[in-house]
């Protein structure tokens, strides 16, 4: 069954993981419907074995975006290419997608629909009966394989959705809020098998709402507004490009003043110093660690959450906007 | 599996095995059964009717006992209604028939007794009045009278056979039969694919679906479902129809010379399949347009009325078989199939019209599953509104 310590083995799995052919590429992009443009020019690639945040405020396009990618409507201009080609049947079955809005036969049977689904993908019915009832055992569904979709809880029909959407080990996975209406348990149980497919190579195209879950488990990201791209790149370098000149401490004993430090704020139970133009926070850490009768028990860089890099940025952009 | 058949059997097993649907489909023939066979129970366990008259005329000759059903039946005679009726009243009779002094230049007969007049009892009362006016009369030119147009017909210009008696009847009803069934077949099974379209719409479940298949795959494998599940609805009621019409016309028809109008039903088949493929189509179509279930119910419910609005003109098309409002109405793909089928049974329809009407059925259909798949695409992109006359003009146009 799921096991966390594995969970933990793949987010560290994940840093070391290879850069290969993009698993999706999207140039140029644009969707225009009942006079909106839904999408303008979009351009961002999907890489082999990462997960790859897709987000946006509501209404910004993300959902015209998976929908181009999964050729359920078509774009404008542009190109997109998915597992090494356009889009035809044989890559269709290679792709396993979970809508935001969940969606399954209210009066099919679980088991059912995940054969049928599944043999939609090019799996024969005995392959196909045989993976859904391995996968229902481990998302703990096998005692509900035979009531109705209509009579499953909201978690069961999310985790029954993202059974469907992987049964057939689809090398490129879109999944829009995976999380919501999970607890906490079953949250970790679908990180768990997520992580799972990606150290196995897939493509996972993930668009959420909840920022600490792709701080958690993104390599990239593209945040899209008003059909645009606004912002795009490795969390971790996008964080740093969203830093303060600042650096967070907690120290024991007292300070008045450090060299390089043009201020100084008490800041939960530590200091916050903002360092002057031009100085590297080795240096300040260096000269505290001189400062005699003190000791330094955390020295971090500050750094803007992505949720507060999504505020801003898509705030930024709205006053940007022409009234 | 193909993925289009994969799609038409899920359709046809999520509904084949619904409660509604198996109530429907078995609850009507099961009807239609009991409604012939008690009649049929009921004349059994009932006793030999005992009748009697009075001629007020004093013209008409006596009679003593008709030939009803087979059985022979003893027939009372009375003087005076006043005796008549205390034969009734007695219970030595069930009932008598009172013949007027002017019964032979019009006026009316009566009939008396405790309760309504029987089936059995009403032939009985026709048998005593033709005996009565007519007692020199063979039976066999009795019936002849009574059914003069009993001939068989034959058609001058090649010489078919078309049929006599009951036999004619099956030959001109089963066609026409077949024709008003498609309609209802529409209303029923067809016109039901646009609420099962926004339902599934609703459901969201289309949107995981089409990433494993085309549109028009999609499209084509629900038609095929409902389809498949309108003809095994028609296929029962068929049955129960066919066995409550035996049960009910058995050992009083004369089947013999009966002759199935083959013809007919190789074309009633080959118009009505791909007809009623088209009508699910546009109700697909219509179920995409739609923006929720209540305007697709209301979208489906004209579809239906559109199915069986060109019955309306039924009745010049069976004046003027070979009317130009008949041949129009054969050519026009949704009306190909009902008229088809019921011009076939009243006249000699050319093989072109036949091969006309067959062909704008196919191409329509292959049009509408072609307009229907991309109508869908832009459908895709707005849940919970309809789609626009503009929307679905860009649509067409790839655009």
């Amino acid at each position: 069954m799921h096991d966390m310590r594995e969970s933990v083995i793949c987010q560290e799995a994940r840093h070391a993981m290879p850069a290969s052919d993009p698993a999706v590429i999207v140039k140029n992009v644009t969707k225009r419907y009942a006079g909106i443009t839904a999408v303008d020019d979009l351009s961002f690639e999907v890489r082999r074995g990462e997960i790859f945040g897709l987000l946006g405020p509501n209404g910004a396009g993300k959902t015209t975006t998976i929908r181009m990618i999964l050729d359920i409507i078509r774009p404008s201009a542009g190109e997109i290419t998915v597992l090494g080609g356009p889009m035809g049947e044989s890559t269709k079955a290679r792709i396993g997608y979970l809508p935001e809005e969940r969606g399954l036969y209210d009066d099919m049977t679980l088991l059912d629909t995940l054969v049928f689904l599944a043999q939609l993908k090019g799996l024969d019915r005995r392959t196909a009966t045989a993976r859904a009832e391995e996968l229902l055992r481990e998302v703990e569904l096998w005692e509900e394989r035979r009531r109705k979709i209509q009579a499953l809880s909201r978690g069961m029909n999310q985790k029954a959705q993202f059974v469907a959407a992987t049964l057939h080990n689809p090398e490129l996975i879109i999944i829009d809020e995976p999380f919501s209406g999970l607890d906490p348990v079953n949250t970790r149980l679908i990180k768990h098998l997520l992580y799972r497919l990606r150290d196995k190579g897939a493509a996972i195209v993930m668009s959420t709402h909840q920022m600490y879950q792709v701080e958690e488990m993104c390599q990239r990201i593209l945040l899209i507004d008003h059909g645009r791209d606004v912002l795009h790149g490795e969390v971790g370098e996008v964080r740093r490009r969203f830093s303060e000149h600042a650096v967070e401490v907690n120290l024991t004993g007292e300070i008045d003043s450090v060299p390089g430090v043009e201020r100084i704020q008490s800041h939960n139970g530590g200091y916050r110093l903002l360092l002057e133009p031009g100085i590297d926070p080795s240096d300040v850490l260096k000269s505290l660690v001189d400062l005699p009768g003190l000791r330094v028990d955390r020295f971090e860089q500050v750094q803007m959450s992505l949720d507060e890099i999504f505020v801003r940025v898509v705030g930024h952009a709205q006053e940007q906007e022409p009234a | 599996m193909n993925k289009l058949l994969l799609m038409a059997r899920a359709t046809y097993r999520r509904r084949v095995f619904s409660s509604s649907f198996l109530l429907l489909t078995l609850g009507m023939p099961a009807v239609m059964i009991v409604a012939a066979a008690v009649p049929i129970l009921q004349a059994s366990r009932s006793s030999t009717p005992r009748l009697g008259y009075v001629d007020l005329s004093h013209q008409l000759s006596p009679v003593s006992s008709v030939e009803v059903d087979g059985k022979s039946l003893a027939v009372e005679t009375f003087d005076n209604p006043e005796s008549a009726r205390r034969a009734v009243e007695s219970g030595e009779l069930d009932g008598y028939l009172l013949l007027p002094a002017n019964f032979r230049e019009g006026n009316d007969a009566q009939y008396f007794g405790l309760e309504s007049p029987s089936g059995t009892v009403s032939r009985a009362m026709r048998e005593v009045v033709r005996q009565a006016l007519l007692p020199d009369v063979s039976p066999g030119v009795l019936a002849r009278l009574e059914d003069p147009t009993n001939v068989t017909l034959e058609s001058a210009k090649d010489g078919t056979r078309l049929g006599s008696g009951a036999g004619l009847v099956i030959w001109v009803g089963l066609p026409v039969a077949l024709g008003i069934l498609f309609g209802l077949a529409v209303v029923t099974g067809a016109a039901q694919m646009g609420s099962a379209v926004v339902r599934e719409k609703d459901q969201r479940a289309m949107e995981i679906v089409l990433t494993s298949m085309s549109p028009l795959q999609l499209v084509s494998g629900k038609v095929l479902g409902m389809t498949a599940l309108s003809l095994t609805q028609l296929g029962v009621w068929g049955l129960g129809g066919g066995l409550a019409l035996g049960v009910a016309l058995v050992g009083r028809v004369d089947f013999s010379g009966v002759l199935i109008p083959w013809p007919a039903l190789i074309w009633a088949a080959l118009l009505g399949v791909p007809g009623y493929f088209l009508y699910a189509t546009a109700a697909a179509g219509l179920g995409i347009i739609a923006g929720d279930s209540q305007q697709g119910q209301q979208l489906a419910g004209m579809l239906g009325f559109f199915s069986m609005f060109p019955l309306a003109f039924l009745g010049i098309v069976v004046e003027h078989p070979d009317g130009p409002l008949a041949v129009a109405l054969t050519l026009f793909p949704l009306t190909a199939p009902m008229f088809g089928m019921v011009r076939m049974a009243l006249t000699q329809v050319p093989i072109w019209e036949l091969a006309g009407a067959l062909a704008s059925v196919l191409l329509s259909l292959i049009f509408g599953l072609w307009a229907v798949s991309r109508v869908f695409r832009a459908a895709m992109l707005i849940y919970g509104q309809s789609l626009r006359p503009r929307a679905i003009l860009g649509a067409l146009m790839g655009r």
